[in-house]
């Protein structure tokens, strides 16, 4: 025997501070504490970070949210991060849970940042800058996965409905600024002539992208159209952003680096 | 030490309060930009000092220039007027070119004449300057005169009511907050809701981990009835809220329309009894040492009056002859060198051409960053000449062309 071996036997042994059910439960619970308010800022941040990025203005005014571009544009934005760490939830811990609690910590971080950056620290009425909802769609993805338990069928209805329904659920905070009226002979929405009084010197507005595109096959019928389109493709984005999660969860690379 | 701790607290003091941002950076743009793009003159604000819910009026004149780069969109794609102005402390109540409402976007044309006016009413109270600003798709923002206006009053005095076309009369610093505010925390204690009933099964993380690694392909026996139900009613519930939510607002709101945009087009106003002298650039010279500007210039006065000339306006900048007109700075900032104008042969007789010679100089040349114009890459100036009859009557004509520096 070496004196090493000599000097290690001699040491006490370590013991573990957890040797009853009681305690190792505890342990458990303290952990769930620590990461679940962690997770829910990492989420807020992650996604006020990536919507910033992708839709940004399109959901900072009133007056931008169109019936053709907001309602698709939004969506496959928002799909993404409940997608990813759908799978992560659902394949390592059976919670169905991403989706919902992505879509709250967003829209809790969206109102902390609209009322202290748009409201007092810019001036403009909260009602202009007030952010959309988007937590029943939450619930709708992680509800279907917890019914059918499949990725694949979640995809299909949740993901699909998830697109589709972006305009309904937003309409009672947004038909009250759809109502007309007129401004010097012309005909414009609330929204229109709010977005024209409260000046935005770096936000003129042409650069508002009101329904532009040539999908007008069904005349009238914009918002449907453009629902069922993001509908569509709200199926593909989820399917390929369950994909990147799926890959996420290999943590190979976290394995290469240590 | 004590000198050094309160050194410490000024220098912390200092980093931690910020000097607010009343003024835009107008000199922040390209010399060549500012000279070629927009000739904004007569600018004028109607009062520089108002209370909450007073109206101030920015009125003025424009002319884009013939000479815009090149490399850069024209206004005669899509473009806008604009305020400059620090955020919503002012809202814009009516704006018009040549008499037509500006709610849209328009065509302005290289060489017409527009005019304009903005109508602000104060909203915050606090010291300004204000700008017209027209808004370029693909350029950017071009930046007219700035003035300094005094708000005073109190913001909570303000008010902002307009009627819809329903009938309504709504106040905009509120309307339909009370309907966002319901709907955004009713949804939010729905999403509530589905989160706690999972956080009442806590903990949930490492036995839920250990339990559906343990499972492997039969991980979906951790899933309880109650959990289906749970999910099946809040599923339910949501689509419920969703319906009746759309349906209610319908029902609320029955008569709305799409947002609106589009681009208006603007009637020409007759400025021909203002454009009877037209001029050629024989030569222009800076001479960077003297910072003067030098313009040789052939001059044809096809009005019925002698005129000579006693502004020439670069990027602004007006360099006046005071022996012909009178013009004085509005305010600390209003960028005017009076006196900063000098004529060689003039005055232009009536029906007749000569060539003059002229020299703008002042310091504002390099206080405003115009002497950068040698570092752009094609050299060119822009700037809007005014002539003036005896009687006070005005001719105005753009000249541009190559620019050659004179380094010693």
């Amino acid at each position: 025997m070496t004196d090493t071996n000599e000097a290690a036997e001699a040491r006490p042994k370590a013991r573990s501070a957890v040797t009853t059910r009681e305690q190792q439960w505890q342990v458990y619970k303290n952990i769930d504490l620590m990461a679940i308010p962690l997770i829910v800022l990492l989420f807020a941040g992650i996604f006020s970070f990536h919507f910033a990025l992708t839709v940004g203005d399109w959901d900072y005014w009133v007056d931008w949210r169109d019936r053709r571009w907001w309602p698709l544009v939004t969506p496959l934005s928002l799909l993404v991060l409940p997608a990813v760490f759908g799978y992560l939830l659902w394949t390592k811990l059976r919670l169905p849970l991403a989706a919902s609690v992505a879509l709250l910590s967003f829209a809790l971080a969206a109102w902390v940042s609209r009322v202290m950056n748009f409201e007092i620290f810019a001036g403009f009425p909260l009602n202009m800058v007030s952010p959309s909802t988007f937590i029943g769609l939450g619930l709708i993805l992680d509800c279907t996965l917890m019914l059918t338990r499949s990725f694949f069928v979640t995809g299909l209805f949740g993901a699909f409905f998830f697109a589709v329904l972006i305009y309904p659920i937003n309409w009672p905070l947004m038909a009250p600024f759809r109502v007309p009226v007129e401004y010097n002979g012309t005909l414009v929405t609330v929204a229109d002539l709010m977005g024209y009084e409260y000046v935005r010197t770096a936000i003129p507005e042409y650069v508002r992208i009101i329904e532009q595109s040539t999908l007008r096959t069904f005349g009238e019928a914009v918002t449907p159209l453009t629902a069922v389109f993001a509908g569509f493709l709200a199926i593909l984005m989820y399917y390929f952003w369950t994909w990147v999660g799926a890959l996420a969860s290999r943590a190979v690379w976290i394995k290469r680096i240590f | 030490m004590k000198k050094y701790l309160v050194a410490f607290i000024l220098l912390i003091q200092a980093a931690a309060i910020p000097d607010l941002a009343f003024a835009h950076g107008e000199r922040a743009q390209q010399a060549g930009l500012r000279m070629r793009t927009v000739h904004w003159f007569d600018t004028a604000v109607s009062t520089t000092k108002l209370n909450v819910n007073d109206t101030v009026v920015v009125s003025g004149s424009f002319v884009p220039s013939v000479n815009w780069p090149e490399h850069m969109a024209g206004p005669d794609g899509t473009a806008f007027l604009n305020i400059g102005v620090p955020g919503p402390t002012f809202v814009r109540v009516d704006s018009r070119v040549n008499g037509m409402p500006m709610i849209r976007s328009t065509r302005f044309y290289k060489g017409q004449t527009y005019q304009y006016s903005i109508t602000l009413k104060a909203r915050t109270p606090g010291r300004y300057h204000v700008h017209p600003v027209l808004s370029v798709k693909d350029t950017g923002p071009v930046i007219g005169p700035g003035f300094w206006v005094e708000v005073g009053g109190s913001q909570a005095d303000f008010q902002n009511t307009v009627k819809t076309m329903t009938g309504e009369t709504i106040d905009l610093e509120t309307y339909g907050m009370g309907n966002i505010a319901f709907w955004s925390l009713l949804w939010f204690a729905v999403g509530l809701v589905w989160f706690i009933y999972w956080l009442t099964k806590c903990p949930i993380i490492i036995p839920r981990y250990r339990r559906v690694a343990e499972l492997g392909d039969k991980a979906d026996d951790i899933i309880t009835p109650t959990d289906k139900k749970v999910a099946a009613t809040l599923l339910a519930v949501t689509l419920s809220l969703i319906g009746f939510g759309y349906f209610w607002a319908q029902d609320e709101y029955p008569i709305t329309t799409p947002l609106q945009t589009g681009i208006v087009h603007l009637p020409e106003i007759d400025v021909s009894a203002d454009r009877e002298v037209d001029v050629t650039v024989a030569d222009a010279r800076y001479r960077i040492p003297g910072r003067s500007f030098e313009l040789t210039l052939d001059v044809n006065n096809r009005s019925g009056k002698d005129v000579k000339l006693g502004n020439l306006t670069v990027a602004n900048v007006r360099f006046v002859d005071p022996s012909v007109i009178d013009i004085k700075p509005a305010d600390s900032h209003d960028l005017v060198a009076s006196g900063g104008l000098r004529v060689e042969g003039g005055p232009i007789k009536a029906g007749e051409s000569a060539r003059i010679k002229v020299f703008a100089e002042d310091a504002l040349w390099e206080t405003y960053r115009l002497t950068s114009l040698i570092y752009d890459p094609d050299s060119r100036f822009g700037a809007m000449l005014y002539f003036y009859a005896d009687d006070g009557a005005r001719d105005y004509v753009e000249v541009g062309g190559s620019m050659l520096p004179v380094f010693m």
